[in-house]
């Protein structure tokens, strides 16, 4: 291994500071997810022992097990909400790429009236609006459907969307939209052939956004829109394990490991596309 | 054919007019460029003609056909941009077939097109590779190469060498140069570069301030300057310009007196310059060390020795005005040690008070072969 660079290079106690301040700010961060894990090892009868162990001592995987059979509709919960997720996603995608590149790209009146009250937008909560949006729903008798629940959705995360988006494509250069131009393309063409497949990273970097976004709002909208157990998102699954006498901790732990599971291997997933670099060459710096 | 004509054509950014009624014509095959200090509007003029900004007033005509109105793929033009515009997702290949893709021509024929452009420019071992892993004089290959393949009217270059280095900008000035003459097609360049505008064009047109302050050959430029600023524009170091008065005026030419010194500059004269200041330019290459028609003694601050030239600059007495002189490589001079330098009174140019030209009497025929018509 080559030594670092200069600028890169510490005294032994300032790297020892270094490794510290990572370690106390992992712990403050990892802490409440390994206490999670742990519970889920132990039987649910030790968990209230005193003295409290963190350790589990005869801890086991059963409750991954016991889990699927004590809430039957557990794996219903996981596909419902990568169900809404996914659409939520595709949805905001379809039509958050064109209007970031006609922000990005053309003059308009109003444009930048247009992008404010999109933020504005984004500083209501979810819950401030949640009468009103009940209201609306049941006027148009789309509650207790899974619609009721994608559609608030989309409607939140379009504008952070957009906000990312269009600070991307203002860094690809214009002149690529000219040189297209001059060569007869369409700006639908030219948006489809040039702009789309140079703005993958960032476009990823709104799917995934949007991905995570859609997952953690999932339950204010299904708590309040959906009363049907079949259409019901992981989070608000989650609550069958609160039983009328008890909750099973442990089962409740390994759900949400498992619920997790699946977004967060499709987020590595994509990754794969977050390339730095995808416009080397393009134009001289 | 690829012929344009541009008829009073004018360009306002608001209330502020960029290009001020611009009339100029360009035979087909003519190599054009357009050559001014940044701000003159040469690009401005260009990207209008390209039709990627919109003429003000005026008629843009190629072939005999108005094409304001149409987009740049309708007016039959292809442009090279500045800083190249390739698109980096694709390969080489896809980056010249671009405009065919656009015209969704046949497989077939859209390959032997891109081979064919690809020969030209010496690509056809590149065209796999992704314009990321070219070098920068790779780079502009490719994007003429997507100029040529639609075989337009007109080629149209903003710049195209500026982000060169200077070696490769000079090999790129001829394979440029041969482009022209293997293609036979019109061809409009802008840089800022007189040694571009120089060594490229049939015809050069220098812009200052939004008009054309002179079109024509560059040896016509170089010898008979229309005004000072094209004067001071082309040839480099910048012309020298000396503070001078009228003093007689005949057929034989304008005499002139300069602290004293009187010289006769044949230059066609004009009523009532009498008694008037006037500019005289002289070029630094102009200047020999000992004593000539005009004798100025200098006191050089700066040396420069280039080798093949030596370039002294002084101040000429309270004037304040840098003098330049060119020298031969080896000539004997020192700074801050006193110097003779004679000036040539046919090498002189005379510019009136309003900076417009006298004209010299001097036959372009004489400097240059190519000039000379042998049907007239």
């Amino acid at each position: 291994m080559s030594p670092p660079a200069m600028i890169n290079r510490y005294r032994w106690y300032e790297l020892v500071g270094i490794y510290a301040g990572i370690f106390v700010f992992l712990t403050f961060i990892l802490s409440p997810f390994v206490e999670g894990f742990l519970v889920s090892l132990k039987p649910l009868g030790l968990l209230f022992s005193s003295p409290y162990r963190f350790w589990p001592e005869n801890g086991s995987f059963d409750a991954y097990r016991s889990m699927w059979v004590s809430v039957p509709g557990f794996a219903r919960y996981i596909f419902n909400s990568f169900l809404i997720s996914t659409i939520v996603t595709a949805v905001v995608l379809v039509l958050v790429v064109p209007s970031a590149y006609a922000f990005a790209r053309f003059k308009f009146r109003g444009s930048g009236a247009l992008l404010a009250a999109f933020l504005a937008v984004n500083m209501f909560s979810g819950a401030v609006l949640l009468i009103p949006l009940f209201r609306l729903m049941r006027s148009f008798g789309v509650l207790n459907t899974y619609f009721a629940m994608i559609v608030p959705g989309v409607a939140f995360l379009i504008p952070s969307g957009i906000w990312l988006l269009r600070t991307y494509m203002m860094r690809i250069p214009r002149e690529l939209d000219e040189a297209a131009f001059v060569d007869g393309a369409s700006h639908f063409y030219t948006l489809r052939r040039v702009i789309l497949p140079i703005a993958m990273p960032g476009i990823t970097v709104v799917a995934i956004t949007t991905f995570i976004g859609s997952y953690a709002q999932q339950f204010i909208f299904a708590l309040t829109f959906n009363s049907k157990t079949e259409y019901m998102p992981l989070p608000i699954g989650l609550y069958a394990y609160f039983g009328r006498q008890e909750v099973i901790w442990n089962e409740l732990m390994a759900a949400s490991f498992v619920g997790i599971a699946p977004a967060v291997i499709l987020i590595f997933l994509m990754q794969r596309y977050l390339v730095a670099g995808l416009t080397a060459g393009a134009v001289k710096q | 054919m690829g012929q344009l004509n541009l008829n009073k054509v004018q360009k306002f950014y608001g209330t502020y007019e960029v290009l001020k009624s611009i009339e100029l014509d360009v035979k087909n095959g003519e190599f054009v460029v357009f050559v001014g200090p940044s701000g003159c509007g040469k690009s401005t003029l260009l990207r209008m003609i390209a039709g990627l900004d919109e003429a003000t007033a005026g008629d843009i005509v190629i072939d005999g056909k108005r094409v304001n109105d149409l987009p740049p793929v309708k007016r039959g033009i292809a442009m090279v941009f500045q800083s190249y515009a390739l698109y980096p997702h694709m390969t080489v290949f896809e980056n010249i077939a671009f405009p065919l893709r656009v015209e969704k021509m046949p497989e077939e024929k859209l390959k032997t097109k891109v081979e064919h452009a690809a020969r030209i420019l010496h690509l056809d071992q590149r065209l796999q590779q992704k314009p990321g892993m070219l070098s920068g004089g790779q780079r502009q290959r490719v994007a003429i190469g997507r100029a040529i393949v639609r075989e337009p009217k007109i080629f149209l270059f903003d710049e195209p060498l500026s982000n060169l280095d200077a070696a490769l900008r000079a090999d790129m000035r001829i394979e440029l140069a041969k482009l022209h003459r293997q293609l036979k097609a019109t061809m409009i360049y802008v840089t800022h570069d007189q040694v571009e505008a120089m060594t490229m064009a049939d015809r050069i047109v220098v812009l200052n301030a939004g008009e054309i302050a002179q079109t024509g050959a560059p040896l016509e430029l170089y010898h008979k300057p229309a005004n000072i600023f094209v004067a001071g524009f082309i040839g480099h170091p910048k012309m020298n310009f000396l503070p001078v008065t009228c003093t007689s005026a005949s057929e034989a030419g304008v005499e002139i007196d300069h602290r004293g010194q009187t010289a006769l500059i044949p230059v066609s004269p004009r009523s009532g310059i009498v008694g008037r200041t006037l500019t005289l330019g002289v070029r630094p290459e102009h200047i020999q060390t000992g004593s000539g028609d005009l004798t100025l003694t200098v006191n050089p601050s700066v040396i420069e020795r280039l080798g093949a030239h030596t370039v002294a600059y002084a101040a000429l007495g309270g004037e304040g005005e840098n003098y330049c002189a060119m020298l031969p490589g080896t000539a004997a001079i020192r700074a801050d040690e006193q110097v003779k330098t004679g000036i040539r009174a046919a090498d002189c140019h005379l510019f009136d008070e309003k900076g417009i030209a006298l004209e010299r009497r001097v036959e372009m025929t004489d400097i240059d072969l190519a000039l000379f018509d042998p049907a007239a």
